[in-house]
């Protein structure tokens, strides 16, 4: 389960998060939607422990982000929007270290990494340098790399931006299959539709304020998720 | 023009930011202060010196020696700069796709290159220069002929080595690019270049007393050693504005050459460093497990191999360790007549009982000056998220980046060390005490390098060559290096002096280093860790 509770961040003056306090449940997908600048990415960098907040608390299977971060971020997974990877690594080299880094087995890493290259087509781009890849390769291999460690909560930042459509639709029956494990996807994206199809639950976010947040089809009723996001925006 | 201007002035902009420094309240005060400190420092360093070396020269009626002098010593320090940052400045640099992107013609892409390169190179000149132009104008009546020439050398000395270095640059890159593994055949060219430039400072006494030799008067034998500085002295004894219209025509016209003569080449180049060797595509792949440290550690000393400019800035002063140490072994008679002459006037026997106390200074000179941590937190750039997105604790990250720099430059001490140990025969004491100096001390300079760093991350340069030669944190790092050299190096002398005998000289260094070291490791875990999580990228 994730926990936000009442957490506030400031940069400078400027309040980019203000109070926001939800929760997200096991099994459930999650999606985090609001224009450019609203907020998106601060929140979640602040809860996958890159950025600090300045009040309240963010807690993961019952361990706080701010208290104990270390095994906060062992249940985590993060892919962020824009993959900037070690470059002059091999892409191979690149999810073995974030595996050593999660202490993964190396059978447990062996299968996970055969089983994820295989699904986004990238066995035989493995022993490639990241620095030769397009950006949809490198989110693959961001996705391969946090899917390799078997996360209970995976967090992604707008994971769909540069995907080619059978990656999209691989990653969407891959998170399918982790909510049924009873794990949790918590993701941001601009791409309403999947968003509205995908997960059961939403938050919508307006200039560090949260407007919305609760099941999805309480949330749109009898309207698109876009018309409601639009009317909201207004 | 008006896109040149503007162009100039964003790209300008992005890295004269390397110089300011933030904070929490991003105060422009606060901002300015620690470049300015430093400037201040670097420029009464160098006007003490001056001064001392102007007060005898003027005494004889050749006081303008000094400004030629200075402008011969700007141009060989000018050109070793040039030649370890020109391939790595000019080539592959993260803003190559936005401005080649633009509609600008390409020779203006280049000239933006070259005239960032130049600004830099301006700046590093300036900081020798203007020193030894305010000691003279202290010294010696001048008139306004003194400050336009003076004015115009400070603008033009960097042109000849920036033309050189920039040949060089463009050879390295070129002849590299012919080779299956890029990164090692520059690292290679660019020491061998480097190691010449050594030899020839080297043998200047012999090439300045053959020209000497052949010369007709002072101003005639400076213009044979080096043209801008015999324009310098004859402009400031004999001001003539033909002359300085001249050197100025000449030094424009050679930066209108280099921009031409590269524009054909250059580009071709560029694309060619940027080419990412694809291996055969194949299913097999190793998975090997690694505890968090040892993977953290592999990572480091992979990206340090990767990059040519932080191998060639880190392997300089350790190469030049060992070089002495066997020049010292193969010539030590010179060497003691070197120090007897210049050091310390003591008898060589008294010397070679202080082999050990030397080999000390050499260890903490080539230590401090060699501080490879002082970039390893801004060359994460972006990716710096990722290892704060990982279940680490962050001074487990810090501390793998100062064992990676560690595990480079131990070894290479330890053989220069055990040349030095078999050729002086050094007792047991000797010999641990110089093994423990040669870890304790490297250990320092890194925990120093890493503090600064963490304080003062550059984590969105254009290249990495900005980050290891031109940013603050290496600045600083150095600097604190420079003052701690100074000091070890003027107590082991009072020391001597003092007839302290070798033992108490060493196992004192081993003590107050210790301290030193203790006082670092808390700072950083107290300190540093914090500074860690306030990184934004």
């Amino acid at each position: 389960m994730i926990e936000i509770k009442n957490v506030t961040k400031k940069y400078g003056n400027k309040v980019a998060l203000d109070d926001i306090s939800f929760n997200v449940e096991d099994g459930e997908i999650f999606a985090f939607i609001g224009h450019n600048g609203a907020g998106k990415t601060t929140l979640i960098k602040s809860m996958v422990g890159i950025h600090d907040f300045d009040l309240g608390d963010i807690i993961i299977n019952g361990k706080s982000i701010k208290n104990n971060d270390i095994d906060c971020k062992k249940e985590i997974a993060f892919v962020p929007d824009n993959p900037e990877l070690y470059e002059n690594m091999k892409a191979i080299r690149f999810i073995n270290f974030i595996c050593d880094m999660y202490e993964i087995d190396n059978d447990i890493r062996l299968t996970n990494i055969k089983k994820y290259a295989k699904i986004f087509e990238m066995e035989d781009y493995l022993n490639d340098e990241i620095g030769s890849f397009s950006h949809g390769m490198k989110q693959k291999i961001a996705l391969i790399a946090a899917l390799a460690h078997n996360p209970n909560v995976l967090i992604m930042d707008e994971p769909f931006v540069g995907l080619d459509p059978k990656a999209i639709f691989d990653m969407k029956k891959i998170m399918n299959e982790m909510v049924k494990d009873g794990k949790i996807v918590f993701f941001s994206t601009h791409i309403l539709d999947v968003a509205e199809k995908l997960c059961s639950k939403v938050a919508i976010i307006k200039n560090g304020k949260l407007v919305k947040v609760g099941n999805m089809k309480d949330i749109k009723g009898d309207k698109s998720l876009e018309k409601v996001f639009l009317e909201l925006e207004k | 023009m008006k896109k040149i201007l503007s162009l100039l002035k964003t790209c300008m902009s992005n890295n004269m930011s390397l110089f300011r420094v933030k904070n929490k309240n991003n105060s422009k005060t606060y901002k300015h202060i620690l470049p300015i400190i430093l400037f201040v420092f670097v420029f009464f360093a160098i006007y003490y010196y001056a001064d001392i070396i102007i007060k005898p020269l003027i005494k004889i009626n050749v006081g303008y020696i000094i400004l030629s002098l200075i402008a011969i010593i700007t141009f060989f320090l000018t050109l070793v700069e040039g030649i370890y940052k020109s391939s790595s400045l000019l080539f592959n640099c993260t803003d190559d796709n936005l401005l080649l992107s633009l509609p600008i013609k390409r020779h203006t892409v280049l000239f933006i290159r070259i005239f960032k390169f130049y600004v830099f190179e301006l700046l590093y000149n300036a900081m020798f220069l203007l020193p030894v132009i305010v000691s003279y104008t202290v010294n010696v009546k001048v008139g306004y002929e003194y400050y336009i020439t003076s004015l115009f050398m400070i603008l033009l000395l960097p042109i000849i080595p920036i033309f050189i270095s920039c040949v060089i640059g463009v050879f390295i890159s070129f002849v590299s690019t012919r080779f299956k593994l890029k990164n090692i055949a520059q690292i290679f060219i660019t020491t061998i270049f480097l190691l010449v430039m050594l030899y020839l400072s080297y043998n200047l006494e012999s090439i300045a007393k053959n020209i000497a030799s052949n010369a007709t008067s002072i101003n005639d034998f400076i213009t044979k050693m080096y043209y801008p500085a015999g324009v310098y002295s004859k402009l400031v004894t004999n001001f003539n504005l033909s002359d300085l219209l001249v050197f100025i025509i000449i030094n424009i016209l050679l930066f209108i050459i280099l921009i031409l003569l590269f524009s054909k080449v250059y580009f071709k180049i560029n694309s060619k460093v940027k080419e990412i060797k694809v291996n055969k595509h194949s299913k097999n792949y190793i998975v090997r497990a690694n505890s968090q440290f040892l993977s953290l550690v592999k990572k480091e000393l992979k990206r340090f191999t990767n990059t040519p400019v932080f191998v060639i800035n880190a392997a300089f002063g350790l190469v030049l360790f060992l070089i002495v140490c066997v020049f010292i072994v193969i010539k030590s008679d010179t060497f003691l007549n070197f120090i007897n002459q210049y050091g310390l006037s003591l008898k060589k026997n008294i010397i070679t009982e202080y082999i050990p106390v030397i080999l000390f200074a050499l260890i903490s000179f080539s230590s401090l000056m060699t501080s490879i941590t002082s970039s390893m937190i801004s060359l994460e750039g972006k990716s710096f998220n990722i290892l704060k997105s990982l279940p680490i604790k962050p001074f487990k990250i810090i501390f793998s980046k100062v064992i990676a720099a560690l595990i480079i430059m131990i070894p290479v001490i330890l053989i220069g060390d055990s040349i030095m140990f078999i050729k002086f025969k050094f007792n047991f004491f000797s010999i641990i005490m110089i093994i423990s100096l040669s870890i304790i001390i490297p250990l320092v300079s890194e925990l120093i390098g890493i503090i600064v760093n963490l304080k003062y991350p550059k984590m969105n340069a254009e290249s990495d060559t900005e980050i290891v030669k031109q940013s603050i944190s290496s600045f600083i790092s150095v600097l604190i290096g420079i003052v701690l050299i100074g000091i070890n190096i003027f107590v082991i002398i009072k020391c001597i002096e003092y007839s302290i005998s070798n033992y108490i000289i060493l196992f004192g260094g081993i003590i107050v280093y210790i301290i030193i070291l203790i006082s670092l490791l808390i700072y950083l875990y107290r300190r540093g860790i914090k500074y860690f999580y306030n990184i934004s990228v």
